[in-house]
């Protein structure tokens, strides 16, 4: 009897793995394939002062590693591009929070001003930042047009090229396109919140105030944990819209890490050294969001 | 999970090898150039009446200078038959890309000879594109300007008269390639000997090998500090919006007086019914010197027939090859990218238009190329090049001005770092 227990222990344990194999196995495998194998692969070409031009890279070391600590448009990169990341954080971390708010509280046609702020997020990245650029000419762009049609002259600008407003102008194409989403997911949240809670505050005689800080904002800290991860990311790799709008322009102002990433690997015929610039965002960004992870995980609360 | 295997497998083998059949492919950068276009119909249908059952079909690269695409299709093993090479043919000649071609292969249509790159000669010499500045005829006209001015003071000169008259000078756009051509220009005829067997390296070898510096060189400097004045002065405010076509439809548009642009331009006025006369006028000089053109496709830079084509397909891409000095293909060829004809026992020489403008400047080009001459800047030899990415820097420092730096030693020492970063890609 206790032979049969252990052997149908066994047993179903060999049926367990043999169900994860079925069921993870060719996930693993596409992940492996086309994830890791790749990211593996793009560290070993960081060794390497591979041009794509040939099939034979030579093996340089950590001479791609070196020239990049000496580097001054990597790091002019890297600023441009935390600069922006933290712009897009704080926005899609408490005033997409705000919005949801806001909008949660709508009676009447909640649906179409709900849709109304979704629907920039519908359009691909490329296609929004080609209205930005359209809208942005300076000589013929909507909001110059418009600013004229004012007698606001003085203020239409270029607002692409300006060197003063290049920065803004992506961080609000990011913002326009992005908001929707980000407000969305805080709305979501926003509707899991028991109403018995809302109906205690009413009861208490807490104004909105309160109930915003009591209730919403503590009820709300696993999406700003979600959402802060995903703006970060979204900050990070910044790139289609830089592709399509400045080019990384005026001169190298607008360059973020993923751009220059680009222009080293296909500009510039480096791809070796683009892949060890590649590994060292990588490596920076696990550590990024390691540490914003666990510490906002700490300041979470659940029912 | 065995049959996920072999789908994925199958698709990935799906990716390299040759295209199959007896299609040759070759590329071609149409993107919205009717001309071009034209061009390779007419090459089309040369080659497929001559060679019945085969066909010959379009890789459109755009606008684009092909190296991503080229750079992706070696990592697949599938680059087209026959490709056209741009600066890039020592890239791809290293990586072992390209079928040498035989000098009779020249001989045959009185093609000069191409310099050769390590011992070998890999392209068609398409033919002979200039760089110079076109000008809208009757706003000059009616500045009293109906010569070419000698020196960038001179254009300078009468760019104030033609503001003074309310003409807008110049067109330039500061968000793409084009925004380099003035610093190319004033670079590439005024830093570099007119006469490349003077026995003097090359200013680039001299920059490779550290002996010439941008930061120290005083002809780069009075070369930026030339943008500065032309931007100052002649450039309208959100110029850094604006981009090569921008500059073309002002200029087409009759709202310019001058552009800055290669003479492929002109094989441009007909499809868009540009209805006034132009001229082709050279490049001044910063330095005493006369003006002149600058010669772009003295380094070999036409088509090339790749290491995908082998056995019967290799013939067939001979075939493509010959089938583009075919009288009336060179023409099309000559007319869409308005070139010069080089190869001499083919009877097309230079374009000819039905359109009355393009024809009188394709005749003004004609005749001061012949007056004034070209440069071949740094357009010298293959080996004796700038990095590829160099017209790419030379747009950013233009709009670094553009935007506003006035910091010369700061634009000059991005010169000099990202060319050396450029360098280390090739």
């Amino acid at each position: 009897m206790r032979s049969g227990l252990k052997g149908g222990a066994s047993g179903g344990r060999l049926r367990g793995a043999t169900a994860s194999l079925i069921l993870c196995g060719p996930a693993v495998a596409l992940y492996g394939g086309f994830i890791v194998l790749p990211a593996l692969l793009g560290f070993a070409y960081s060794l390497t002062d591979w041009t794509g031009w040939t099939g034979t890279p030579d093996f340089i070391g950590l001479a791609n590693f070196r020239e990049l600590c000496s580097d001054t448009l990597f790091f002019k990169s890297v600023r441009f591009t935390l600069f922006e990341t933290a712009m897009i954080v704080v926005f899609f971390t408490f005033f997409s929070m705000a919005l949801a708010v806001l909008l949660d509280k709508l009676r009447v046609w909640k649906g179409l001003i709900r849709g109304l702020f979704f629907y920039p997020y519908v359009l691909s990245i490329i296609v929004s930042a080609l209205l930005f650029t359209y809208l942005a000419n300076y000589r013929e762009g909507a909001v110059n047009l418009l600013l004229r049609a004012l007698h606001l002259d003085m203020l239409a600008q270029d607002w692409m090229a300006d060197r003063a407003l290049a920065p803004y102008f992506i961080f609000t194409l990011v913002a326009w396109s992005g908001l929707g989403f980000f407000t969305t997911l805080y709305l979501a949240n926003l509707q899991t919140i028991p109403g018995e809670l809302y109906e205690a505050a009413r009861i208490d005689g807490a104004g909105p105030l309160s109930v915003f800080s009591r209730i919403q904002f503590p009820m709300l800290l696993p999406t700003v944990t979600t959402n802060s991860v995903l703006a970060l990311i979204t900050g990070i790799n910044l790139f289609p819209q830089i592709v399509v709008t400045t080019q990384g322009g005026p001169g190298f102002d607008t360059f973020t890490i993923g751009y220059y990433i680009y222009h080293l690997g296909y500009q510039k015929d480096r791809l070796g050294y683009a892949a060890a610039v590649s590994f060292m965002t990588f490596a920076a960004l696990v550590a990024v969001a390691a540490v914003q992870v666990a510490v906002l995980r700490r300041r979470q609360v659940s029912l | 999970m065995a049959v996920l295997g072999l789908v994925l497998l199958g698709g990935l083998a799906g990716c390299g090898g040759d295209s199959g059949g007896n299609v040759i492919r070759v590329t071609r950068n149409i993107g919205g150039r009717e001309g071009f276009r034209h061009h390779f119909e007419t090459w089309k249908a040369t080659f497929e009446q001559a060679n019945p059952g085969w066909t010959m079909e379009l890789t459109d690269l755009g606008n684009a200078d092909g190296a991503q695409f080229y750079k992706t299709r070696i990592a697949t093993g599938d680059l087209p038959e026959v490709i056209m090479t741009w600066q890039l043919t020592n890239f791809l000649a290293d990586g072992g890309n390209l079928v040498p071609l035989p000098d009779s292969y020249y001989e045959q249509f009185g093609i000069p000879l191409p310099t050769p790159y390590e011992g070998k000669r890999y392209t068609s010499q398409a033919g002979m594109q200039i760089q110079g500045i076109a000008v809208n005829k009757a706003m000059w006209d009616d500045i009293g300007v109906t010569e070419p001015p000698e020196s960038w003071e001179e254009w300078f000169a009468a760019f104030h008269k033609l503001q003074e008259k309310g003409y807008k000078p110049l067109v330039l756009g500061g968000r793409e390639w084009s925004a380099a051509q003035p610093l190319f220009y004033a670079l590439s005829s005024d830093l570099y000997d007119r006469t490349v067997d003077s026995g003097q390296a090359s200013w680039t070898k001299r920059r490779d090998a550290g002996e010439v510096r941008f930061a120290t060189d005083p002809i780069v400097r009075q070369a930026i500090e030339t943008m500065f004045y032309l931007v100052d002065h002649f450039v309208d405010k959100g110029a850094g919006s604006d981009g090569y076509n921008e500059e073309q439809r002002d200029f087409y548009g009759g709202k310019g007086a001058a552009w800055f642009m290669g003479c492929w331009m002109a094989g441009d006025l007909e499809p868009n019914r540009v209805g006034f006369d132009m001229e082709y006028w050279p490049v001044p000089s910063m330095i005493g010197r006369p003006p002149v053109f600058i010669c772009t496709s003295a380094m070999p830079n036409g088509w090339a027939v790749t290491t995908s084509a082998t056995g019967e397909k290799l013939d067939k891409a001979m075939a493509v090859m010959e089938a583009f000095y075919d009288p009336g293909v060179y023409q099309a060829f000559l007319n869409g990218e308005c070139q010069f004809g080089e190869a001499a026992k083919v009877p097309a020489k230079a374009p000819q238009y039905d359109w009355a403008p393009a024809q009188h400047l394709i005749e003004n080009m004609s005749e001061n190329l012949a007056a004034y001459g070209t440069t071949r800047g740094f357009h010298i030899a293959l080996d004796d090049m700038p990095p590829p990415s160099f017209h790419d820097l030379m747009a950013r420092v233009m709009q670094e001005i553009v935007a506003g730096t006035r910091d010369i030693d700061r634009l000059l020492q991005i010169l000099d770092d990202e060319w050396e970063s450029a360098r280390k890609g090739m």
